[in-house]
């Protein structure tokens, strides 16, 4: 029996004559009517081939919630129209901004376009941060591939952009009585996935994790895990790729695309039509969107949300690396690879995620119930955790595929694209990985109309903002005897100098919010949540801006802290 | 190797409890230190330009500025060391007091104090401390820093606002964003009674018409980029959300007075003890922690209602810092029972006079006519009847406790008990 009859009997039985599958090729189409998104979610689910053997594309219409349309910014004007470019990156975000500056290494122009008023703006700022070994990751997917290639490249890349990166690795910890004598032999198995891993006693478990539950009977330890700050190094990307020649162009949105003869002649943009030579596809939970302007969709982005928890640094001796328990609720939930007590690398904890399915590729609104379900989940593994020393939540959105897996290819009906689609957790990990390869797949894409040659300028090296609160006292009286603005603390809980909120607004990624302010230098991430610094960051933007306090924006267009002056204060004008 | 300069007593913080204590130390002789973050001193003062400061001190209503400057006057005039601008970025224990690491626009410095007083003033609670859920978008303020733009920086943080939580700040917040010509649509608190002053109840919601809904709160807000509602449900008596019983405000501001936080994270370093009732620090009765020869005084020590009050103990903290000789303390545990919020001090320090005690109440909850009564050994030493007693007004006692014998094995008990009228 051909696969589409086993899926629509499937469907038939769940659905009735509701939903159909269709096969075209390697891609299953369904097509249909139900009530909720959910239903629609699961009828995708339904489908989806556990070895991958082909691709779902969900077409069925859910009347009640369907997928809600993409928020573009609200400016139209003539930036980049009839602009060429040889290579047009969307999407900003880690992956798209790894790209860019992987293509930076050739002698070609680039345009990388980021809806947002600020690269990382998306699932690239809202994640653990964390730097995965590869547990959990089937072999011969394309997630365990690039996550092992990319977690390989984590100590250079990091070096290179002047962006901290530790090592810490990750406890996996077990409770069930008879793990200690099945785990022994699993390490095996994972060297064998190219993921080092060790067996470790419960004593020595307990040795480098004190704080842990004592239940544990033993544990797994992957050092190649890490911690990094993932906006951090998005924006560390972005700005090596700028400083080596790509053009950003921020508060762009793709809205349509022209294709003839199966390539992609122009991108129509909020902010003008462009032409260009190959286009890539890093557009994140809009990555099958994008796929379908460029008549070369073969996958659905079904978006999960998921929400972590920041517990004051006060509250981070309790776990020093990466800490999961297995068996536990967090491990089981379907597609979400866990997550656990995360130690960042900034000194807090982070707890979390946890997997939602949602018909909003950008609902970032919290609830009570995520929360509390993230932090019941984790609790688990170490007994002090305590809601009470939370200082902050935030919700991010997966991509996934119905497959569970990236899409990184060349087009398949279109011949100027590439896609760096689907990416999910651990699209942190693989993204140094993603951002060479298909760095390639463009030049070779390109190289059949052009000859393509590498860019002797090109520098990996990024000057990082100095954080003074790390250096010596001699190289932090060094600095401030040159700039006095870095004697000037300006975020107490943080500990972050004028100096350097003024370093963040004049680099070569623009920022001029105090989101952005914050993303870069900190002020504003600590226990007080910028109540102190706040007021203070936007008197200073304005300043160095030229521009009045109440055009100061948090983040993006329509964000503005304050309104009109005061009656006082227009009398004084 | 640099000489570290030495002090007798550094100061951190020149609100108006370290403004006090800078000069009552420096009354004792002295050599002092006073530290400031920022450009001026006056602390949180400068930004409240309301008045009814000084009342008790003062006998008369000033605004916040005003009555620091009495104080700032005077520390001018005396031989405190002002360092403004300053930031201590860590201390430390050592031979001869502690040594702190400054930072300002000079460069780093590190200094040495044989008594530290600190007067680092109190946090405000935020929306994610209280459970606020739903999207991020500009237009969330803590009462304080809506505050900071209104009468520092002289810009409107709102045309429309709710106000959650009805603490002093935000019911003074609530007064003056209606006198800038702002719509406040409501105060709301999740406690079945408001949470500030009677008097700013009075003066700053009903002179100016501006609801209070008690039993509600806030438990969602709404708005991608600006705030364009917040949702506000009834809660029962544990503060738990009623289903059903939610209704949305479209507003561009929610602006929270939901409570303030003793900043101890330099205490914290220093692993001083903690009170989980005051989350400040354990002391005795002459502002000293349980670390020997570190002081603490005003919002930093427990979160006060009046100005005054604050003033009163960095007076205490300064003189007794400044008299600091490293002797041995004798000390007793003052135990309040569940009745009281808090107690201030913790401790008794039995070394040190004992005939005028001053300490500080709140009671957990809205009395009618109280008794107070404190005994040792279960001996009473001290009475009082109050006709009412209300969380939110801090009570101030002053005991002898020389009249009973007590020493370390004593036990000192408060508790507070309605009588029939």
């Amino acid at each position: 029996m051909h696969i589409v009859d086993q899926l629509n009997r499937k469907l038939d039985a769940r659905f009735g004559d509701k939903v159909r599958a269709q096969q075209e090729g390697d891609v299953v189409t369904l097509t249909g009517h139900v009530d909720t998104w959910m239903e629609k979610v699961e009828a995708g689910r339904m489908c989806a081939s556990k070895q991958r053997s082909y691709y779902i594309v969900n077409d069925i219409v859910s009347e009640k919630e369907d997928i809600l349309p993409m928020r573009v910014p609200p400016i139209k004007d003539t930036l980049l129209e009839g602009k060429h470019y040889d290579a047009v990156i969307i999407g900003a975000g880690i992956v798209g901004s790894a790209i860019a500056r992987e293509l930076a290494r050739y002698n070609i122009s680039i345009l990388l376009l980021e809806k947002e008023h600020d690269v990382a703006m998306q699932a690239s700022s809202r994640n653990d941060g964390m730097v995965h070994p590869g547990i959990d990751l089937k072999k011969g997917t394309q997630k365990q591939k690039y996550n092992k290639l990319g977690n390989e490249m984590y100590d250079k890349v990091c070096e290179e952009l002047g962006v901290p990166f530790q090592r810490v690795g990750q406890y996996l910890g077990f409770v069930q009585k008879g793990a200690k004598y099945v785990l022994p032999l699993t390490p095996v198995h994972w060297h064998k996935m190219g993921v080092p891993c060790k067996y470790v006693s419960r004593k020595e478990l307990l040795e480098k994790e004190p704080h842990l539950n004592k239940e544990v009977v033993c544990g797994l330890s992957f050092p190649s895990a890490g911690i990094v700050c993932p906006y951090n190094l998005t924006i560390a990307y972005a700005e090596n790729a700028v400083d080596n020649g790509v053009k950003l162009s921020l508060d762009t949105a793709v809205l349509n695309m022209n294709v003839q003869n199966g390539v992609i002649t122009s991108v129509v943009t909020n902010r003008g039509t462009i032409y260009p030579g190959v286009v890539i596809n890093a557009a994140g939970v809009f990555s099958d969107e994008v796929a379908q302007m460029a008549n070369d969709r073969f996958f659905s982005i079904h978006p999960r949300k998921g929400t972590n928890a920041i517990l004051d640094k006060k509250a981070a001796y309790q776990v020093q690396t990466i800490a999961s328990f297995l068996g536990t609720a967090s491990t089981k939930t379907t597609h979400s690879k866990g997550g656990g007590v995360v130690s960042t690398i900034d000194g807090n904890l982070l707890i979390g995620p946890d997997a939602v399915e949602t018909n909003d590729k950008e609902d970032y609104a919290t609830t009570k119930e995520s929360v509390a379900s993230t932090f019941a989940k984790q609790g688990i593994a170490s007994p002090l955790l305590k809601i009470p020393d939370i200082i902050t939540y935030f919700t991010g959105v997966r991509a996934p595929t119905y497959e569970e897996d990236f899409v990184i290819t060349k087009g398949r009906k279109t011949k100027n694209l590439v896609h760096a689609a689907g990416i999910q957790s651990p699209g942190l990990t693989a993204a140094p990985a993603i951002g060479v390869s298909v760095a390639k797949m463009a030049v070779e894409l390109l190289g059949e109309s052009k000859e393509v040659t590498l860019n002797k300028n090109f520098n990996p090296i990024r000057k990082a903002i100095p954080r003074t609160a790390e250096l010596s006292i001699e190289e932090r009286n060094q600095l401030i005897k040159q700039n006095p603005d870095y004697g000037v603390i300006v975020c107490r809980c943080e500990e972050v100098s004028r100096g350097e909120i003024i370093d963040a607004l004049h680099r070569s990624v623009p920022c001029d919010t105090v989101d952005g302010v914050k993303r870069r230098v900190r002020p504003g991430m600590g226990r007080c949540q910028g109540g102190f610094c706040g007021p203070l960051v936007t008197g200073i933007i304005a300043k160095e801006k030229g521009i009045s306090i109440d055009e100061v924006l948090k983040s993006g267009y329509g964000s503005e802290l304050v309104y009109n002056p005061t009656k006082e204060a227009l009398q004084n004008e | 190797m640099n000489k570290e300069k030495l002090y007798d007593v550094v100061v951190i913080g020149g609100g108006p409890a370290g403004l006090a204590a800078a000069l009552s130390a420096d009354e004792k002789g002295a050599s002092v230190l006073l530290i400031e973050r920022e450009a001026r001193l006056g602390g949180i003062l400068k930004q409240c330009i309301h008045d009814g400061f000084g009342l008790v001190r003062f006998g008369k209503k000033m605004a916040g500025p005003e009555y620091a400057q009495t104080f700032i006057d005077k520390i001018e005039k005396s031989k405190v060391h002002i360092s403004l601008l300053t930031f201590a970025t860590s201390i430390e224990k050592c031979d001869d007091g502690v040594r702190l690491t400054l930072v300002n626009c000079d460069g780093v410095e590190t200094i040495i104090a044989k008594s530290l007083v600190l007067s680092t003033g109190c946090r405000e609670r935020t929306a994610r401390q209280i459970a606020i859920h739903g999207t991020r978008p500009a237009g969330v303020y803590t009462a304080g820093s809506a505050q900071y733009y209104t009468n520092v920086l002289g810009y409107m943080p709102t045309k429309k606002c709710v106000i959650l939580g009805s603490g002093d700040i935000g019911l003074i917040m609530a007064r003056r964003l209606t006198l800038e010509g702002a719509t406040v649509i409501g105060v709301y608190e999740a406690k079945p009674t408001p949470s500030g002053l009677t008097r700013n109840i009075h003066q700053c919601l009903h002179d100016f018409n501006i609801p209070l809904y008690t039993s509600q709160t806030v438990t969602r807000v709404f708005g991608k980029e600006r705030l364009e509602a917040v949702e506000v449900t009834m809660v029962d008596e544990n503060m738990c959300p009623i289903k059903g019983t939610s209704k949305i405000i479209e507003c561009d501001s929610l602006i929270l007075s939901v409570g303030l936080i003793p900043e101890n994270e330099l205490a914290e370093s220093l692993n001083v003890a903690c009170d989980n009732r005051t989350k400040g620090p354990v002391c005795d009765q002459n502002y000293m922690t349980m670390q020997d020869g570190i002081f603490v005084c005003g919002n930093a020590l427990h979160v006060n209602d009046l100005v005054d009050y604050v003033s009163e103990s960095g007076e205490g903290a300064g003189k007794s810092a400044a008299q600091y000789q490293n002797e041995k303390r004798r000390l007793v545990e003052i135990n309040p029972d569940n009745s009281f919020l808090y107690v201030v001090p913790q401790r008794l320090n039995l070394e040190k006079p004992i005939d005028s005690v001053v300490m500080f109440f709140r009671s957990n909850i809205e009395r009618g006519k109280t008794k107070l009564s404190v005994t040792v050994d279960d001996k009473e030493v001290y009475t009082k009847i109050y006709r009412a007693l209300r969380p939110p007004e801090m009570e101030r006692i002053s005991i002898d406790f020389t009249k009973l014998p007590i020493d370390e094995k004593s036990v000192i008990k408060l508790s507070l008990k309605e009588v029939s009228k």
